[in-house]
């Protein structure tokens, strides 16, 4: 069967379906080939306004709303298994200190880390992902691995030699 | 340890690992899928959110922590002044076909800097016109794409404008047309014309998620 010019466009959209869906288990979904699958829907449905040359952020910002919608609806049908305080669904699991400084970050500080931590991306295209400028994307992050530092500093116990350099 | 240091024990923490998927099974039942009904929706949704953008705006307007950009003259005005202002940019600016201007509640307790009404309507039509234009590109209608451009550039230009750097919170640049809009120097008047240029040059995505965050 011949493609169609759509079809054939969609289909490069598609490779990234392993990539969509491990951030979607990166951050916590329930049901990441799902989410993927949704992403894919959408994208064929508004394929328009996919960017041809780079779809991987706009992939990644449709996957973070889904994501965002299915803990949402975990949380209504399910209130006891999810934190009423948790505002974000949650990153899956990383040795604990890491796991503790990450959840003390506010969800933004949070999601600009790990788009270039875990998913590779520049700052321009993180910056797409999240809808904001590369200008205001850089000081996110900036601000974000200061405080994430911060928070692995304080769970680090201080060596003894260091506190003796601070005392003299 | 270092930023970098930090940002190298978070790569190496990264807990699932990419694999490539080919599911061509799920490739055929997606691109079955008629794509024209929900785009329909999205553009009622669009229209439904206009309220909802509106109680935003003012929200933001009534707060005096509105950091990114500041409404244009010095004094400070009640909110007789700020509706009048509202209404009367309604009269000298045009909304894309099919939008309507919100009401805004401007409450009697609350004040605003003088031509703030003004520079709220110029805001809702900027992202009107962005939205309008993300439908025109959805419906491939190359004369509205350009049309909504057209105008966009035209608010850029004349009734918009970028505060020095270092500025008071209060500048305003002299012989401002009503209404105006002026952006603090961060750099977001700049990102408004790169999405501009990006979408009129094919690549949308970030008017797409200007309309999505900002717009009706």
């Amino acid at each position: 069967m011949t493609e169609t010019l759509d079809e054939a466009r969609f289909r490069g959209i598609f490779s990234h379906l392993g990539a969509v869906s491990a951030y979607a288990a990166r951050r916590g979904s329930r049901d990441p080939d799902g989410v993927a699958a949704e992403v894919m829907t959408i994208a064929w449905r508004r394929l328009p306004v996919v960017p041809a040359d780079d779809p991987l952020p706009w992939l990644y910002g449709t996957a973070r709303n889904v994501v965002y919608a299915e803990a949402r609806s975990r949380r209504r049908t399910a209130p006891d298994e999810v934190p009423a305080t948790s505002p974000a669904p949650e990153i899956r699991s990383l040795d604990p200190e890491l796991d503790r400084a990450l959840r003390a970050l506010r969800p933004s500080d949070r999601e600009a880390l790990l788009l270039v931590a875990w998913e590779d991306l520049t700052a321009a295209q993180a910056a797409d992902a999240l809808g904001i400028s590369a200008t205001a994307f850089r000081v996110r992050l900036f601000r974000a691995r200061r405080r994430l530092r911060a928070a692995l500093t304080e769970a680090e116990p201080v060596p003894l030699a260091q506190l003796d350099v601070e005392g003299t | 340890m270092t930023n970098d240091a930090t940002l190298t024990r978070l790569r190496a923490a990264n807990p699932v690992a990419e694999a490539q998927v080919a599911d061509d099974a799920l490739f055929d039942r997606i691109v079955a899928l008629p794509a024209d009904a929900p785009r329909r929706r999205a553009r009622r949704n669009r229209r439904m959110l206009v309220l909802v953008a509106a109680a935003f705006v003012a929200a933001i307007a009534a707060s005096t922590a509105y950091a990114l950009s500041h409404w244009v003259f010095t004094d400070v005005v009640r909110a007789p002044v700020s509706r009048a202002e509202y209404k009367k940019a309604q009269t000298i600016l045009d909304l894309p076909p099919g939008y309507t201007w919100p009401a805004i509640d401007f409450r009697d307790d609350s004040v605003m800097v003088r031509g703030g009404g003004g520079s709220m309507a110029l805001s809702i039509d900027q992202s009107a016109w962005e939205c309008y234009w993300v439908g025109a590109l959805e419906r491939r209608d190359t004369a509205e794409a350009a049309r909504a451009h057209g105008v966009l550039d035209d608010l850029m230009k004349n009734r918009m404008s970028i505060a020095p750097a270092g500025a008071p919170e209060n500048w305003a640049p002299e012989n401002a047309t009503f209404p105006h809009l002026v952006f603090a120097d961060d750099g977001g008047y700049q990102f408004k014309q790169r999405i501009y240029a990006e979408a009129a040059a094919g690549k949308p995505a970030g008017l797409e998620q200007s309309c999505r965050a900002n717009g009706p």
